[in-house]
């Protein structure tokens, strides 16, 4: 379970301006929200990538802020981030990113074999082909590629939290979809909890348990899918009509 | 007219703010990257590799430079002094300029072009593309495994180049005597070391050694508070040369008041 308690956070600007939210065990929560809003930043929030000016995360009971430090060394433990570019390290191959995806003690107590077949595994479960990517650079990868590798690296550590920033952005639909499995598969399989901020609504609400959608600094809507297309919140409809005019789009330019 | 004046008093108290700013968090890197190499979290590959890169690679640039440096200072010196003073006082010119002055600084500011806007950039992109979060999100220290091998490479590296420096500068500059007013080795050599003090050896080594740290420390800085994308990369790199370049000029400024009396 995480919890976000009254985050605010401001660069130059407000960003976030009061946000609670909580996202239960074992759920698929996806958080919408135009561009810009901070959506990225109170993601990151939960592993004190950015720190919020107020506020606190808890993480099965596990306060980031306002515990002792040890707290976010478990913390990190326990989640998969998903970056929105997958950002794979440059100069590490495919191996050595996934890898990374393991906690150092873990390396250490794993036989070169063990870690190999570890590393194996995973990428065959984000449905890539480990004989022939395993010693290429990320320069040498598809986006669609880095994504799954990016997916890779964050499971390979066998996280009971995924946390799923845009991972569809910049996808073609066929990779789309493809990854949308997955994230469904995974979360059903490995009973993960997830998290997924998308600007893809429509699969969203396919996949979720429960949507939010954060304008403005705080949360304009929390509710389960159906409720949030019923929604009379006019910037609920604004922002679900724009979205389905924009996937239309992209069906007619296919 | 008064609002001019306000807006200058801003103008320094706010860049006050922005340099005690940046000061602070140079002292917090250098601080970090001393208990991650006390607490042995810095792998030696890195080093050796960041060793690579600022050293051996950095030969080639480094021997020009020298060689010209020499040169130059030698033809200038034999230019002015051929009338009126002994000769050999060019031994003494030469190698005092290179030693005290030029190798130090010419060397420290093509280290600033090689290594300081390329680990700038290197790292401003790591963090626009979010690869810092991403070994912060995996419980890795970016400043143990990125900062911390090219900070002690710097210093390692800086005071060998310097002395590789002085080696082809003085000798480049012996060599151009001998052309320009057919001053032998033997004499240029003799006022070389008519007035040598050891001190000034290691005068020019303090030197390096205290820029071969500034140049990691502010390249990494600055490259880790890059902000939006390719553009705030190559913002960000511009921003770091200027403020290294003009660090070390400070820095040589300070040190004959301190270490020459
Ligand atoms: N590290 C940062 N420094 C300054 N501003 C930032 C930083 N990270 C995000 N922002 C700003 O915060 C706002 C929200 O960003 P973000 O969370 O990435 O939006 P999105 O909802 O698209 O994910 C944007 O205006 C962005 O420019
Ligand atoms: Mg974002």
């Amino acid at each position: 379970m995480i919890s976000y308690k009254n985050i605010h956070k401001a660069f130059d600007i407000p960003v976030l301006t009061g946000v609670d939210l909580t996202v239960e065990t074992g759920e698929m929560f996806a958080l919408f929200g135009p561009s810009g809003t901070g959506k990225s930043v109170l993601m990151k929030t939960t592993l004190s990538l950015v720190v919020p000016d107020l506020g606190d995360v808890e993480v099965d009971g596990l306060s980031v802020y306002e515990g002792p430090s040890s707290n976010l060394e478990k913390i990190r433990r326990k989640i998969g981030y998903v970056f929105q570019h997958a950002a794979l390290f440059d100069s590490l191959n495919v191996y050595e990113n996934v890898s990374m995806g393991l906690p150092e003690d873990e390396i250490s107590r794993l036989t070169t074999a063990e870690l190999s077949r570890r590393v194996w595994e995973t990428l065959e479960i984000v449905n890539l082909e480990p004989r022939e990517i395993l010693s290429k650079l990320p320069s040498e990868l598809s986006g669609g590629m880095k994504k799954r590798v990016g997916i890779a690296r964050a499971i390979v550590g066998r996280p009971e939290i995924l946390l799923w920033d845009e991972p569809t952005t910049g996808l073609d639909p066929i990779n789309t979809a493809a990854v949308e499995r997955l994230i469904k598969r995974l979360s059903t399989e490995l009973e993960v909890t997830s998290l997924l901020v998308t600007h893809d609504v429509e699969g969203g609400l396919q996949m979720c348990d429960r949507v939010a959608m954060l304008s403005g600094g705080t949360l304009r809507f929390v509710g389960t899918p159906q409720e949030f297309k019923d929604s009379p919140d006019t910037v609920v409809r604004a922002f679900v009509d724009r979205a389905a005019a924009i996937a239309a789009l992209d069906m007619a330019v296919v | 007219m008064i609002r001019p004046v306000e807006g200058w008093f801003a103008k320094v108290g706010r860049s006050y703010r922005v340099t005690l700013e940046h000061a602070g968090a140079l002292g917090m890197l250098s601080w970090d990257t001393l208990v991650s190499i006390a607490t042995l979290k810095v792998r030696l590959k890195d080093i050796l590799t960041q060793l690579h890169i600022m050293g051996v690679q950095s030969l080639p640039i480094v021997f020009v430079t020298a060689t010209l440096a020499g040169i130059v200072t030698s033809q200038q010196g034999g230019y002015q002094l051929i009338s009126s003073s002994p000769q050999y006082i060019l031994g003494t010119l030469v190698v005092q300029s290179v030693v005290l002055e030029l190798a130090p600084l010419l060397t420290a500011i093509v280290l600033v072009g090689r290594i300081g806007a390329r680990i700038t950039a290197e790292l401003g992109t790591m963090v626009v593309s979010e690869q810092i979060d991403a070994f912060k999100s995996l419980g890795r220290d970016p400043i143990s495994i990125i900062a911390a091998p090219r900070i002690i490479a710097g210093v390692l590296t800086m005071p060998l180049l310097v002395g590789f420096a002085n080696v082809i500068g003085i000798n480049a500059g012996m060599l151009m005597a001998d052309f320009d007013i057919g001053l032998g080795r033997e004499t240029f050599l003799y006022g070389a070391r008519l007035n040598w003090h050891s001190w000034d050896l290691f005068y020019g080594f303090a030197k390096s050694v205290v820029f071969g740290l500034f140049i990691p420390v502010i390249s990494v800085h600055m490259g880790l508070r890059t902000r939006g994308g390719a553009e705030g990369v190559g913002l960000q790199t511009t921003k770091a040369v200027m403020f290294m370049i003009l660090s070390i000029l400070v820095i040589d400024a300070l040190f004959p008041p301190l270490l020459l009396q």
